[in-house]
């Protein structure tokens, strides 16, 4: 099989060298994310995610959105759409899903921000022309997409080298080489490094008041420990010239790292480390896309993708570490296959896709079955577009079959899913726009709830998501100078057949069920001013969101109607900028409101609300030779203790001073 | 998910009732409010019955609370409100609790922790550093301490360890390997018995280590079941000790993990006296279990593990001075199928009031007290996990 797509991939190729026509680098239109969908996302610009300094950072702005993260350089972090948990949300580069088929985490810290142009977040139905039909099954998705080359008059290569050093020892350099082939063909190659020893000191406190109303308890400061991070991140992206008939591109990414995994912090008796736990990770891809019209009104677009993670992790024995450590490997092997196609005809535009996909999990854990699963998405998308109406309606239909060990042969089940969606959005004025969505998904259990041993339950059925959503954008003020736009969501999502583990009826074991219902009504505010004056830019952009997340699986359990675990009634950010020949400053400010550790809303499972402060500021030198670029950011500016997930602490003030030179 | 299994796997306390009466002075803990559950027993010769919450994995969300028997009032986290500069609180993973000289012991598995609390008014009074700890038991001089000792699932074979504390100095003077995963303890005479389970390993132990108390050595090894656990002696010197059984894991034609029982969980019993002559007691599955002053032992499981049904049973087995044969009342029928997932149980000697600890996982659980007809008297949200009790 992998031998069928790689000749399918020189096939790719082919055509696309053979598509090549004359060199237009730069005005063929861009192929983003944004265009042509029924819905506009919420987007972070490239000039926005300057400001930041790791992805996350960017993702956690917008509204809608819980980013789930552990703390520390190597912490992982994973995003969390309208409660729905962070499996229902896709995370697309370029287009083609990031996958892990193990536990559907994806962790948003193995990804550079170095050729980043733009990260957009659908809720619900992104609907342009030419998806492929994965991009129909997520209840969320957000796009990662890569920015091209631009090469200045005569130039054929650009350079980019740049470090950073900053709190936590960390020492991240990187080099970008832009190469433009005759022929209009564009070559980049990223490399970038990341050292640091994580370490960090944190507050680990309680008070406690007494009905009498005195105060008692203790506030103490620990060092992060065995939170250590060394990784590569290697890419190349090929991309054909731009014409207005075709184009294609290639990407090649591979991520390397080790760390420890300093664990949740708990009481422990001082000579032991809480933990000396450690992970290694592989993971590689190679990815192209290629797209192309082919005859008048249809055009089509081929994807494909073979991926390759690895991770290794070692549990080592606390009180003698010299002893043997426990040792589990896991392979996940992965191979893609998507073919779209797309026909506008005046009003009219019809979308058809067909992707495939195989996924293989090797272990080496007692016991393990070795899960191979074969996925085909088919999609039938058609969209009606007014100008002032513009509507799309998607069907599609999943059918999922997994083959695994089952005593000495390989067994097989499957589970299908229908898929529908409809997505409107109407203009009633050149500044009012109203939309919304009602979008029923499934997710698929991964092959940690299905297959893990003695764990697993192969019998579960896939989570159901169910959205509906209504909002509204208002542009109130576009003029040369100042810019206003307010936005308004409101969502009503219910999830049946949430996959929990619980106690079976012999209580030593356990297993996954579908016994969760989660019922959330929603909203989300964004405020997005900005003026423009001689030089500069300034403005900011303030987002509210309103989660009512309720816990609906159990009428007798005290859980019932209960805010779900880690999800605040009230979170929100805001941002403020100012650009000014050559200087960009950024400010931001997080909060989060409280939240539980379990549904069972009471006092002792309670986290505080949190807020943070961030800052940024840049300054671009145009040099004869080149451009010089320096940065600083300084993360949670008022030292703030807290944590995300419970018994993880984040780190209180820190800092990372960049300084890259373009030439 | 290897030490949440172990988690779920360590299971309910030997509880030491021991049969103190309490002279009605007030403590430094009468503030402690709680909330109202019950009538007041006015006349009961406990003053408290603790309970402690083991809390999630790695979680450091363990407590300890109390049923106050003269206002009917449940007390959560009474450790943390007598003990509010503690740092950190109890910690991790409670596993045992034992009440000794008027003084509650705490078994931290996670922090690897023995704290002794003042009995009285829950303070400290001592943290004792025991890598790993498992359950205790008692002689006049020394508390002893089964521990794994720095195994870990999936990596070699490792021999636990009983680990000696002295009660005058509080420090660890004396230390005894076992076999492997030890759990219950219990002193008899000059003789220590530890349960070994080899939870860990691909094939379970299925010994008793017996210990000379006067050099700490082992002497002999009682073969009698697959994966022992829990292991208390009665008041005769007869050594009761249960068995999780022995499974293997297969699948059904839908590739679903099923459990066959090769070997029921069950109850044993020997004796010194005896030559350590292992008699099973036929047909008593065991989840959690107690031994009583009045003379019997509690246990609840599930009867029907071996079909894969779900009928959880109280079984009254007699011991020294009890009488008659083993009663086995199911559950369901009774006030007591509202509890969900019986993870300790206690029994108040005097009434015979039965107290079970409900394990939700997901959620804080449930104490109900039950008569010894099972009629409900009262129940109260715990912490996270409750499973081991102790009348004071």
């Amino acid at each position: 099989m992998r031998r069928l797509f790689l000749s399918l991939m020189t096939l790719v190729l082919c055509l696309g060298a053979s598509a090549q026509e004359t060199p237009d680098t730069l005005s063929a239109a861009r192929v983003s994310s944004v265009r042509g969908s029924v819905v506009a996302p919420q987007v972070i610009t490239s000039k926005e995610l300057r400001s930041v300094s790791a992805l996350p950072e960017a993702v956690r702005r917008f509204a809608g959105v819980q980013l789930r993260d552990y703390g520390g350089v190597g912490g992982l972090r994973t995003v969390n759409v309208r409660s729905l948990g962070s499996e229902h949300t896709g995370v697309f580069v370029d287009g083609i899903q990031v996958d892990n088929a193990q536990n559907m985490q994806v962790d948003l810290g193995r990804f550079g921000l170095e050729g980043l142009g733009a990260v957009s977040l659908f809720s619900g139905q992104k609907s342009s022309p030419l998806q492929s039909a994965k991009e129909y099954s997520s209840a969320s998705s957000l796009y990662l997409e890569s920015s091209e080359p631009v090469f200045r008059p005569g130039k054929r290569d650009n350079w980019i080298i740049g470090s950073s050093v900053g709190s936590f020892g960390t020492f991240s350099p990187r080099a970008v080489w832009e190469h433009a082939f005759k022929g209009g063909t564009s070559l980049r190659l990223t490399g970038e490094g990341v050292s640091s020893t994580g370490r960090y000191r944190f507050h680990v406190k309680d008070y406690r008041q007494y009905p009498d109303g005195s105060i008692a308890g203790y506030d103490t400061t620990m060092t992060r420990q065995n939170c250590d991070l060394a990784g590569v991140r290697a890419e190349a992206r090929l991309s054909s010239p731009r014409s207005s008939g075709s184009f294609w591109n290639i990407h090649a990414y591979f991520y390397g790292s080790g760390r420890g995994l300093p664990g949740p912090v708990y009481k422990k008796a001082g000579e032991y480390p809480l933990s000396l736990d450690r992970q290694t990770d592989r993971d590689a891809f190679i990815q192209g896309r290629y797209v192309r019209e082919i005859c008048k009104g249809w055009s089509m677009a081929l994807r494909t993708k073979l991926s390759f993670s690895h991770l290794e992790y070692t549990d080592f024995p606390e009180l003698a570490p010299e002893d043997s450590p426990a040792r589990y490997n896991y392979r996940n092997h992965s191979a893609y296959l998507s073919a779209a196609a797309s026909r506008t005809a005046g009003k009219f535009r019809l979308n058809v896709a067909q992707d495939l996909q195989y996924d293989y999990l090797d272990a080496d854990l007692r016991g393990f079955v070795f899960p191979g699963r074969l996925s085909s998405w088919s999609c039938v998308s058609a969209a009606f577009l007014t100008g002032p109406l513009d509507v799309s309606a998607n069907l599609l239909y999943l059918i999922e079959r997994d083959s695994f060990l089952s005593g000495d042969d390989r067994s097989s089940s499957s589970r299908d899913a229908l898929m529908p969606s409809l997505v409107f959005s109407w203009k009633p004025s050149g500044r009012l726009s109203v939309n919304g969505f009602a979008k029923r998904s499934f997710r698929m259990p991964t092959f940690n709830d299905l297959y893990y041993t003695t764990v697993g339950s192969k019998t579960l059925d896939p989570e159901d998501a169910f959205q509906l959503d209504l909002g509204a954008e208002w542009r109130a003020v576009e003029s040369i100078s100042h810019h206003l736009a307010l936005k308004v969501d409101v969502y009503r999502n219910l999830l049946r057949n949430k996959i929990i583990a619980v106690p079976t009826s012999n209580q030593f074991r356990w297993s996954m069920y579908n016994l969760g219902k989660v019922s959330v009504l929603g909203g989300d505010l964004t405020a997005d001013y900005s003026f423009r004056f001689d030089d500069g830019e300034a403005g900011l952009v303030a987002r509210y969101t309103l989660q009512r997340s309720r816990d609906r699986s159990d009428p007798e359990a005290l859980t019932w109607n209960g805010q779900i675990p880690y999800i605040p009634l009230h979170s929100g950010s805001v941002n403020l900028f100012g650009s000014f020949s050559g200087w960009r400053a950024d400010m931001t400010f997080f909060a989060t409101g409280e939240r539980f550790t379990t549904s069972a809303n009471l006092p002792a499972y309670r986290l505080a609300p949190w807020t943070t402060l961030d800052a940024a500021l840049s300054k671009d030198i145009s040099l004869k030779t080149g451009s010089l670029s320096l940065k600083l950011r300084l993360n949670n500016l008022l030292n703030e203790q807290y944590a995300i997930v419970d018994n993880y602490p984040m780190p209180g003030f820190n800092f990372l001073f960049g300084i890259t030179f373009a030439f | 998910m290897n030490k949440f299994a172990l988690l779920v796997f360590s299971m309910a306390a030997l509880v030491v009732t021991a049969g103190c009466s309490k002279e009605e002075t007030t403590s430094r803990d009468a503030d402690l409010a709680g909330v109202n559950v019950a009538v007041g027993e006015k006349k009961s010769p406990f003053s408290k019955l603790f309970v402690l919450n083991e809390g999630g994995f790695q979680k450091n969300n363990s407590t300890l609370d109390f049923f106050r028997f003269s206002d009917g009032n449940y007390v959560s986290d009474a450790f943390g409100s007598m003990n509010p500069a503690v740092v950190q609180g109890l910690g991790d993973t409670g596993n045992d609790i034992a009440i000794h000289d008027g003084k509650i012991w705490l078994v931290m598995n996670g922090s690897g922790f023995v704290h002794a609390l003042d009995a009285s008014d829950e303070t400290i009074i001592v943290s004792i550093p025991v890598p790993d700890p498992r359950y205790i038991a008692f002689d006049d001089s020394h508390a002893y301490v089964s521990s794994y000792a720095g195994a870990i699932y999936g990596g070699d074979a490792k021999k636990g360890k009983v680990y000696r504390i002295s009660l005058s100095n509080y420090r660890i003077d004396g230390e005894v390997e076992v076999g492997c995963q030890p759990e219950g303890i219990a002193v008899v005479g000059n003789e220590i018995f530890v349960a070994n389970s080899g939870g860990y390993n691909w094939v379970h132990e299925n010994t008793v280590s017996v210990i000379d108390r006067a050099t700490l050595k082992v002497t002999s090894s009682v073969e009698v079941a697959s994966n022992l656990h829990f292991l208390a002696a009665d008041s005769n010197g007869t050594v009761w000790v249960s068995s999780y059984g022995e499974s293997a894991w297969t699948q059904d034609d839908d590739g679903n993990w099923i459990q066959n029982m090769s070997e029921p969980m069950g109850l044993f019993s020997f004796s010194n006296k005896n030559g350590y002559g292992v008699t099973p007691v036929n047909n008593v599955h065991v989840s959690c279990m107690t031994i009583c002053d009045d003379g019997y032992l509690y246990a609840i499981g599930n009867a029907a593990e071996m079909t894969g049904g779900y009928d959880n049973t109280l079984y009254k087995v007699p011991v020294a001075g009890g009488a008659g044969a083993v009663t086995a009342v199911s559950l369901p029928g009774t006030d007591a199928s509202r509890v969900g997932n019986p993870y300790g149980i206690c029994v108040n000697p005097r009434n015979g009031d039965i107290y079970i600890a409900d394990a939700d996982y997901t959620a804080p659980g449930k104490v109900w007290c039950f008569t010894k007809d099972l009629k409900l008297k009262w129940s109260a949200v715990a912490g996270i996990i409750p499973a081991h009790m102790a009348l004071y």
